[in-house]
């Protein structure tokens, strides 16, 4: 038995290493309903400690590299960049005397930029609240698009923000560590944005392919979508708020698994092979400034003010409708057919909207109109007295 | 027959190195892997990973050692992506181990044995890990034979550089 573990030792051992890690493989892939198999998209426990020891390893080297690349870059651009300054300056000076006299005709174009970039400005301040970070590194795996940032947790930074730039979105976090977080592109073949077509205004899901060019998956066929059209975040997913710039369409390909549908293929807005800075979208209610919110409270308080008045006045419009009377009951019974030779009637028949008619009168009188006076004799006595004080 | 000669070659050959090189050279490539394409912007089509396990594999000529910094240096590289734990660190482990295996029994201060072992391990590395998704794992991937083919021949290219410079590391008697 010795022997057999000694000769067979290097494959054993192969062997057990193999197992433990498919063993490690099965516990991480489940069945779904539709009886595919996919990956857990929540990281187990100690599936996370593995990936958090890993970061931990990979980002403070990363995050050097990135601030001595910087650093050079900047010694380059500084310094020995600059050696030609001399000959540089004077081809400038020329240069400037002639944009001199371009000034004068660009000088409305300048003002309507400010006025354009005022309203990116405040647009950009008021929509959302965003945290700038540095892509600082990869997952180095052609098969998995994922990049690392140099925020984290500890920044602010949660699961499923979107990530974007100002030309369009990049992807959305997927895990957090406490000073980095890794980043799932919208190249990537798991990855699924929420997009819509601009004009067209055909929904579908983007997501990578094998080669990381986005497509849009599982529209139908339809003739108008042609290539140029702007693609746009439809903002149901619940990570990228509605109307963000994702790219532009350059190829439309039947499916090749099923019929009547066809495959986008989409240009990115996004460099997403060049990043460097990008945004993370903290949080997707409006933020606005110190002066947009006082403003904001100033108009509420006024518009409250006002619904309170409105209210108010409601309440003493009801008031006096119910104290003052009415031609109606609300609380009669319904009207009875009278009967002929009856003199009695209802209350009711008075307030009928139709025209008004004469009550026929219990005891009429030599003032009833169109009746002659046939005073009853129980009442001889106290008509003439009361008709006495009549004028 | 080839059990004593593998014996022999590895009582002559065995090469050893500080332990610091044995801690840095894999820290190195992983984080390097791992910084690299956003630098080279998609064009990184190399496997420094595979290159430091082959060239230790090669160098020690035990299959163990080079299953064991395989698994490890796999299942590190896997925590970096997205994707389950464990596919890259089956391959690189059976990549690790067939340089062991191979080192034992042949000449690997041959350079182009070194070069050619290393394309043809960084293939089967590619082939397997594909194979791995589909098949045991049953999720898609799809295979890309040129880009496979490229990063073969780049981790070769690396491979020219990184070995002459581990090979001076090495502590010699």
């Amino acid at each position: 038995m010795d022997s057999f573990f000694t000769r067979y030792r290097n494959l054993l051992v192969l062997l057990a290493v193999l197992l433990a890690q498919i063993i490690g493989l099965a516990v991480q892939v489940r069945r779904t309903d539709s009886g595919r198999n996919s990956l857990d998209p929540r990281d187990a426990a100690g599936v996370r400690l593995i990936r958090l020891w890993a970061d931990a390893v990979v980002t403070p080297p990363e995050q050097i590299f990135h601030a001595t690349k910087l650093g050079v870059a900047s010694l380059w651009l500084n310094y020995i960049d600059l050696r030609h300054i001399r000959e540089q300056n004077q081809d400038l000076q020329k240069t400037v005397d002639r944009l001199r006299l371009e000034q004068a005709s660009l000088l409305e174009d300048a003002r309507q930029g400010e006025r354009l970039q005022a309203l990116l400005n405040f647009q950009q301040k008021y929509l959302y609240k965003t945290l700038a970070a540095q892509a600082i590194g990869s997952s180095g795996n052609d098969s998995s698009r994922v990049f690392y940032l140099d925020k984290g947790s500890a920044d602010g930074l949660d699961r499923d923000m979107a990530v974007i730039t100002p030309e369009g979105i990049v992807g959305k976090v997927r895990e957090v560590y406490p000073h980095s977080a890794q980043v799932l592109a919208i190249n990537d073949q798991t990855s699924g944005a929420g997009v819509i077509l601009e004009s067209t205004r055909t929904r579908g899901i983007l997501r990578g392919d094998a080669a990381g060019r986005p497509q849009i998956i599982g529209i139908l066929a339809d003739q108008r979508i042609q290539p140029g059209e702007k693609v746009l975040t439809a903002g149901g997913d619940m990570v990228f708020p509605r109307g963000l710039p994702v790219g532009e369409v350059v190829r439309v390909t039947p499916d090749p698994d099923r019929d009547s549908f066809i495959d986008v293929t989409v240009k990115p807005a996004a460099r997403l092979d060049q990043l460097d800075e990008v945004l993370v979208i903290t949080s997707t209610e409006p933020h606005f400034s110190a002066e947009q919110q006082q403003d904001m409270a100033t108009s509420e308080v006024l518009k409250g003010a006002e619904v309170t008045a409105i209210k108010e006045q409601k309440t003493a419009s009801q008031i006096m409708a119910e104290r003052l009377p009415g031609l109606a009951d609300p609380n009669a019974p319904p009207p009875a057919n009278p009967q002929p030779g009856h003199d009695q009637v209802e209350p009711s028949a008075a307030s009928a909207p139709s025209a008004p008619k004469l009550l026929h009168p219990q005891h009429p009188d030599r003032f009833t109109p169109g009746a002659k006076p046939q005073p009853p004799q129980g009442e001889e006595t106290s008509a003439p007295a009361h008709a006495g004080r009549n004028p | 027959m080839s059990l004593l000669g593998a014996d022999y070659r590895r009582d002559l050959g065995i090469r050893s190195y500080p332990l610091l090189v044995y801690a840095l050279a894999p820290l190195a490539a992983l984080v390097l892997q791992a910084w690299l394409p956003r630098v080279m912007h998609g064009y990184a089509w190399f496997d420094l990973p595979l290159v430091v396990i082959v060239y230790f594999a090669l160098a020690r000529r035990d299959p163990i050692q080079g299953t064991m910094m395989g698994a490890g240096m796999g299942i590190f590289e896997d925590a970096l992506t997205h994707h389950a734990i464990g596919a890259n660190g089956i391959a690189k482990t059976v990549a690790g181990f067939l340089a062991g295996s191979v080192g034992a029994r042949i000449d690997v201060d041959n350079f182009i044995i070194r070069m050619m072992m290393t394309f043809l391990l960084s293939l089967l590395s590619g082939v397997m890990y594909v194979i791995i998704f589909r098949v045991l794992l049953g999720l898609n991937m799809e295979w890309r034979g040129l880009e496979e083919l490229m990063k073969a021949v780049g981790s070769s290219l690396a491979a020219m550089v990184l070995f002459p410079l581990l090979d001076w590391t090495q502590i010699r008697d």
